[in-house]
């Protein structure tokens, strides 16, 4: 026979059953104050993403309670759609001639997994930095905004210094996800005709 | 005009009333325990991996510098502090961590938890702060976790602090008072855990691919995500269009149906296949497990003691109460989260 699980947080088992509550009417009343303005905390990092009036009105309040505590999220896991992923490729040049090429991220050197993930956010939160799309420019030769600019020269800073470069180049790497069709007709999802790159930038330590 | 009054008044004296018994109504600390037990685990595990990569993330020349970091949010970031920024040297960065650790450990095993709990949050926010191009959802939901735990007395129960507490003349320990800090924690947690799959299904809502149904495919096919390959799923587009729209309504609707006892049950066991899935197929096993704990505030505590302790052979909380040598409190139908007596 079914146990079902009763209605209230704690879950005593009678619904109906009398609750006590506790603290005086004045501590209740403080907390209650405070936990209305947590509440609607929880609801302006959604309602800001995407940009929304109200969420920006909130935004100008909230801003430093969210950022504080961290809690200016959006939520929006794998929302509005699934869509490609991005890896950043690069070669550093060393002042002896050597060319090291690497990838991030990288399966084969970033483990465990969740140091991988790591690796992968760092470049697609490159591309979630981008400025509202230019239809004067393609794919290739779209404009960086400044937050993109600043995190390419951060992580090309990073790479000279690991390294020991004097020269790094940066590639930004589009991996399009295959359509069901192209799979069953045998395409596999490392297909190279899935993949399409544009330079990042150049920089010298 | 009578009527009017009258429904206004009966109106905000059940809405008070009903506000003070969701918030303010003592609850046994068992299932903010176990919630503390796993989310300080995971806090631990997540922490214990930057150690790989610590100067690469958190030194001077990582991977984000102080200008990216501040190009990267609102307001330039000004209030998104973090105590990595006045760390200049490799000792003190490795100093800070270790000590980071030990925090995140002791709030695991559930040792000065009171204490412990507010540094675990303020390290999770410190080291979350200093890296936000490296973050997921893992993050979010560990500082979420994380935050409440300070909030309610979470090693009130299957804690090293529960097993210090001396133990009574008669050689018995009682069980924890109830708490309506431990409630407070636990319902913050639950509207938390609503908000959020509200908000993820109207995100998904926006998008073609998850009111057509592709979505699910076009999950599994993204290779730099995938741990397991689920590509067969291309020759069955039916299926993969069904767990794309039970994914989506379970979220959208989770916020409503986790509520009532008849539908709790079904909404989280929804979850496990849910984050499972996420975990399995998509290499987010940390994120799909989180997700789980969160779930978790949702278990009453009779059931999170009736689980555990049915489990325990040994010494602690357990032993007495299928023994008999458990002070039980008495019952009491004040206490939210109190198992009734048989």
């Amino acid at each position: 026979m079914m146990r079902v699980i009763p209605d209230s947080a704690g879950g005593d088992e009678s619904p109906r059953a009398p609750t006590a509550v506790s603290w005086s009417p004045r501590v209740r009343f403080i907390v209650s104050l405070a936990l209305v303005w947590h509440l609607v905390a929880l609801l302006v990092g959604p309602i800001s993403s995407p940009p929304s009036m109200l969420g920006e009105r909130l935004q100008s309040i909230y801003a430093p309670y969210l950022q504080a505590a961290y809690l200016n999220h959006g939520y929006k896991f794998f929302g509005p759609d699934p869509g490609p992923s991005h890896l950043v490729r690069y070669v550093v040049e060393t002042s002896d001639g050597e060319r090291i090429e690497g990838t991030f991220p990288d399966r084969k050197t970033h483990r465990p997994r969740l140091l991988y993930h790591r690796h992968f956010m760092l470049s697609e939160f490159l591309v979630g930095l981008a400025g509202p799309w230019d239809p004067r420019f393609d794919w290739h030769n779209q404009p960086l905004s400044k937050s993109q600019e600043a995190y390419i020269e951060s992580y090309a800073h990073h790479l000279l210094a690991v390294h020991g470069g004097k020269r790094v180049t940066l590639y930004l790497v589009e991996h399009r996800l295959a359509t069901p069709q192209e799979v069953i007709e045998g395409m596999r999802l490392d297909d190279s005709q899935l993949y399409r790159s544009r330079k990042l930038g150049s920089f010298e330590s | 005009m009578q009527l009017v009054r009258q429904y206004l008044r009966e109106a905000g004296e059940g809405g008070r009333d009903g506000w003070n018994r969701f918030w303010f109504t003592p609850a046994d600390p068992a299932t903010l325990g176990l919630v503390r037990v796993l989310a300080g685990a995971m806090l631990l595990y997540t922490h214990m991996v930057w150690t790989l990569d610590l100067p690469d993330f958190f030194g001077g020349d990582s991977w984000t510098s102080s200008h990216a970091a501040s190009m990267a949010l609102p307001d330039s970031g000004r209030f998104a502090w973090s105590y990595f920024w006045l760390i200049k040297s490799p000792a003190a960065l490795w100093a800070a961590h270790i000590a980071a650790l030990a925090v995140f450990a002791m709030l695991t095993l559930g040792l000065f938890t009171r204490v412990v709990s507010v540094l675990a949050y303020l390290a999770a926010v410190s080291y979350v702060n200093r890296v936000p191009g490296s973050l997921f959802g893992l993050d979010q939901i560990n500082c979420m976790l994380a935050m409440y735990l300070m909030i309610g007395p979470s090693g009130a129960a299957y804690s090293l602090d529960r097993l210090r507490l001396s133990r009574a003349a008669d050689g018995t320990r009682g069980l924890a008072a109830p708490s309506t800090s431990a409630n407070l924690a636990i319902r913050l947690m639950q509207v938390h855990m609503c908000v959020i799959y509200f908000f993820a299904a109207l995100g998904k809502l926006r998008g073609d691919s998850w009111w057509a149904g592709d979505a699910m495919w076009l999950s599994v096919a993204n290779l730099e995500y995938q741990s397991w390959d689920v590509t067969w799923l291309a020759r069955w587009p039916l299926l993969s269009a069904i767990t794309t729209q039970i994914t989506v309504y379970w979220e959208l609707f989770f916020c409503v149906l986790v509520w009532p006892r008849l539908t709790r049950p079904i909404m989280l066991a929804l979850a496990v296949p849910v984050h499972l899935g996420i975990a399995l197929c998509m290499g987010m096993i940390t994120f799909g497990l989180i997700m789980l704990v969160g779930c978790l505030s949702f278990v009453p505590p009779w059931l999170v003691r009736q689980c555990i302790e049915r489990r325990q052979k040994g010494a602690g909380e357990g032993r007495g109460a299928h023994t008999g040598k458990m002070r039980r409190r008495p019952p009491s139908s004040a206490v939210s989260g109190g198992r009734k007596s048989a």
